[in-house]
């Protein structure tokens, strides 16, 4: 016997189209603000970077074609900042997807106040002011009276004080240090539920079967938790090449465009400069970059 | 409860629709009298007039029968002027002498300030009247034409002893005026006296007229660098905070120039500013710092970390440290002295800010003829008041005892005596600054580095005359 379809009355029609309505009026307030606040935004950049737009310093703005973006691939400084977001990236997002799993490994199993406790100490960054933090580590970094340097110093690691900021060659790490203490609280949490999530009957199963502990992971738990580690693989990609605040507060892309970001450099070029169409023309290249890189993610995730 | 919620509703909108119709633009004040606008709306709404005419016969002045014209006046914060409690009374005492006059006023920041009058220009709702410096009301606005000539101001008697410097500085390529100053302040350095005084150091100073020569300059830093005071001054170049302190050493030292006389062009490139970058980059206990800015700097000379600042103004030296109970010491009780920058000729010349009244040119006469009583009351007339709300100095040399029987007479009697009359060329409104001063920083970290100094201030100069137009 067939299973008879549902028959809809008149009055079980009204009901559908009166939810439908009412599901579109719920979403119309957060659709307004997403179409005014978001996509018109986006619009209006990538057609501003069209032009050599200082958005009102000049009264006219003059439509260049793609000039903004043959400028850029000619302009040293962006150049370098685009090297050193590559820096950032490339170096933050393995460390920190790693590092929190490794954390998230030791700790997914403790029992509920310990587990608690080491949440909370690694989510704590995340939850404290940028500024605040950023404050602390400039402090820290200090070239006349910072912890490290007078750490280094009493101890002899360091024969005198380091400009850790100000220096070419450190300031960039410094940077990043401080980017992963900000970053690896929300994928610890993430993973610690993750790993608690994965199914006790497989890897019990697999133990009972004589499966290593690397292969218990490999093979079980790291399947398992693939769509969580995509996920904080694209948020911590995001981020870091957003990179913006703590340039700002700490090196202002100093000494020399060591710390200088391709966030900060958009920044600085629109509101310091008031090359409108310029620093659009680089937003664009950035979110194309950040575009790209998450679709390559994606693909290579999915794949395995 | 349906009858209930849209009387509510119905009420709140009532509320808000006067709420509407009754304010100013958001953020704005009308501070100044009323009664002229008042007693017309009075008039028409039937209420309150016997208040209105009695405020409105309070203020019988020769000026008081003439048409009602209002004004909207936009400041930046020029120190206390940026403070409405400061300028609510200033305009009190105005509208006492032009109760006609109905002044709005709009506290601008310099954040987003920029942007809010060019918006406005664009809009066709520029102020009236507006507060700030040259480099906008000459430099910007007026090499625009949007500003109205204020050459019948200083043909008045009572601009005859404006500061020479500072009426060039009002003075646009186009011989027009588009600035009346009100005030002004130079930018001098601070030395630690202790630290001086322990490295044997005090001998190099001339403390009568707070002066110093470029070769005592060295020999102090010397003296006290050799006394194990490691960190004796710092050429901050982390950003553009404080930066005339970097360029009024560079140029002191051996009378080098930042830009040409006519204000057109960058000159940083002589050999006496690359002498004085050699000589700095080479002197033991002078740090090129690009991670501190000028009132980082402030910070090392007050927690006794740096023997000197090149960042020091009469506001660095009258605030008390926390803690304290006085000013001009650091956080551990060390007399802080200003000093004027060291010079090879003896001509000192500091970096100065000067601000004073513009009028944008919106085609009404009777707008603008109000504006301009205005400023000659501001700026003339009621002069130390306007002067001693900004916390600056006056721009006329014959007004003195501005902080007569203020807590800080006496620093601000010595800057007076003794800094002012340095203050040097007021050079900020050559084209191109936003991008120069960005260049210039940036100069400074590539020779902190390591960069040939030549070749560095060749390549600033190169950028700062491109975005001059040069």
């Amino acid at each position: 016997m067939t299973k008879a379809a549902p028959r809809y009355t008149t009055r079980s029609k009204v009901l559908v189209m009166r939810e439908t309505r009412s599901a579109y009026l719920f979403l119309l307030p957060s659709l307004f603000f997403f179409l005014v606040f978001v996509i018109f935004p986006m619009v209006l950049c990538i057609y501003t970077s069209f032009f050599d737009s200082t958005m009102g310093k000049n009264v006219e703005d003059t439509f260049v074609g793609l000039a903004n973006f043959r400028e850029m691939f000619s302009d040293s400084v962006f150049l370098k900042a685009l090297r050193n977001t590559f820096v950032i990236v490339i170096v933050s997002v393995p460390v920190v997807t790693a590092f929190s799993l490794w954390v998230s490994s030791a700790i997914y199993k403790m029992n509920g106040k310990v587990l608690s406790f080491f949440r909370c100490v690694f989510y704590l960054p995340v939850v404290t002011g940028s500024v605040a933090v950023t404050v602390v580590w400039k402090w820290m970094f200090n070239n006349y009276y910072g912890l490290f340097n007078y750490v280094g110093t009493s101890t002899g690691l360091i024969e005198k004080n380091i400009n850790w900021l100000g220096d070419e060659r450190y300031a960039l790490a410094c940077i990043i240090i401080i980017l992963l203490t900000t970053s690896i609280g929300q994928p610890i949490v993430l993973y610690v539920s993750a790993l608690g999530n994965v199914d006790a009957s497989l890897t019990e199963a697999a133990e009972i079967d004589g499966a290593t502990k690397f292969q218990l992971f490999w093979r079980i738990k790291w399947p398992n938790i693939m769509p969580t580690t995509l996920y904080i693989l694209i948020i911590t990609t995001i981020n870091s090449f957003q990179c913006f605040a703590l340039i700002q507060l700490l090196t202002s892309g100093g000494p020399n465009h060591a710390t200088d970001t391709v966030m900060y450099y958009i920044y600085y070029t629109a509101f310091k400069l008031y090359r409108y169409g310029y620093a659009n023309a680089m937003g664009v290249v950035l979110a194309i970059i950040i575009a790209l890189l998450s679709a390559i993610q994606f693909r290579v995730a999915r794949g395995k | 409860m349906r009858k209930f919620l849209a009387t509510m509703l119905a009420a709140a909108m009532t509320v808000s629709l006067v709420a509407c119709g009754g304010g100013s633009n958001g953020g704005s004040s009308t501070a100044a009298s009323d009664a002229p606008a008042a007693a017309s709306t009075a008039a028409e709404a039937g209420t309150a007039a016997a208040e209105v005419s009695t405020a409105a016969e309070e203020v019988s002045t020769p000026e008081a029968t003439a048409e009602p014209v209002s004004l909207t006046f936009w400041t930046y914060p020029v120190g206390g002027w940026g403070n409405s409690d400061n300028v609510d009374a200033l305009l009190a005492s105005f509208n006492e002498k032009y109760p006609e006059i109905t002044v709005t006023m709009e506290y601008l920041d310099y954040t987003n300030g920029d942007d809010q009058v060019n918006t406005a220009i664009e809009g066709g709702n520029a102020p009236d009247l507006i507060m700030e410096g040259p480099e906008r009301l000459v430099a910007n606005w007026g090499a625009r034409g949007l500003m109205v000539d204020l050459s019948d101001l200083f043909a008045d008697p009572e601009a005859a002893d404006i500061y020479a410097n500072v009426t060039s500085a009002c003075l646009s390529p186009d011989g027009n005026y588009y600035e009346y100053p009100l005030c002004m302040v130079a930018h001098c350095m601070a030395i630690n006296k202790t630290i001086f005084e322990e490295a044997d150091a005090l001998q190099y100073l001339n403390l009568d007229n707070h002066t110093w020569t470029t070769e005592d300059f060295f020999k102090a830093v010397q003296a006290i660098y050799d006394s194990g005071h490691t960190n004796v001054a710092a050429i901050y170049c982390e950003g553009q905070g404080g930066d005339q302190g970097t360029r009024a050493i560079i140029n002191n030292l051996y009378s080098g120039k930042f830009t040409n006389p006519e204000h057109t062009a960058y000159a940083v490139n002589s050999p006496e500013n690359i002498q004085a970058l050699e000589e700095l980059y080479a002197q033991d206990g002078i740090n090129f710092d690009p991670a501190l800015v000028g009132g980082g700097e402030q910070d090392l000379l007050r927690n006794n970390t740096l023997a000197m600042a090149f960042c020091w103004n009469a506001a660095s030296q009258t605030k008390i440290p926390d803690g304290m109970d006085t000013y001009g010491i650091t956080d551990v009780g060390d007399e802080i002295i200003p000093m004027n920058f060291p010079t090879d000729d003896g001509k000192v010349e500091l970096c100065g800010g000067i601000w004073g009244f513009g009028i944008f040119d919106n085609g009404d006469q009777a707008k603008i003829d109000a504006a301009k009583a205005f400023i000659r009351f501001m700026a003339n007339e009621n002069v130390k008041d306007a002067v001693l709300a900004s916390g600056f100095f006056p721009a006329h040399s014959g007004v003195t005892d501005v902080y007569a029987g203020t807590e800080t007479a006496d620093v601000m009697a010595m800057f007076t005596k003794d800094f002012m009359p340095n203050l040097g060329d007021y050079y900020q409104v050559v084209p191109g600054w936003a991008q120069a001063r960005t260049a210039w920083w940036n100069m400074l970290q590539r020779i902190g580095s390591g960069g040939d100094v030549a070749t560095e201030v060749e390549a600033f100069e190169t950028e700062a005359n491109t975005a001059a137009g040069q």
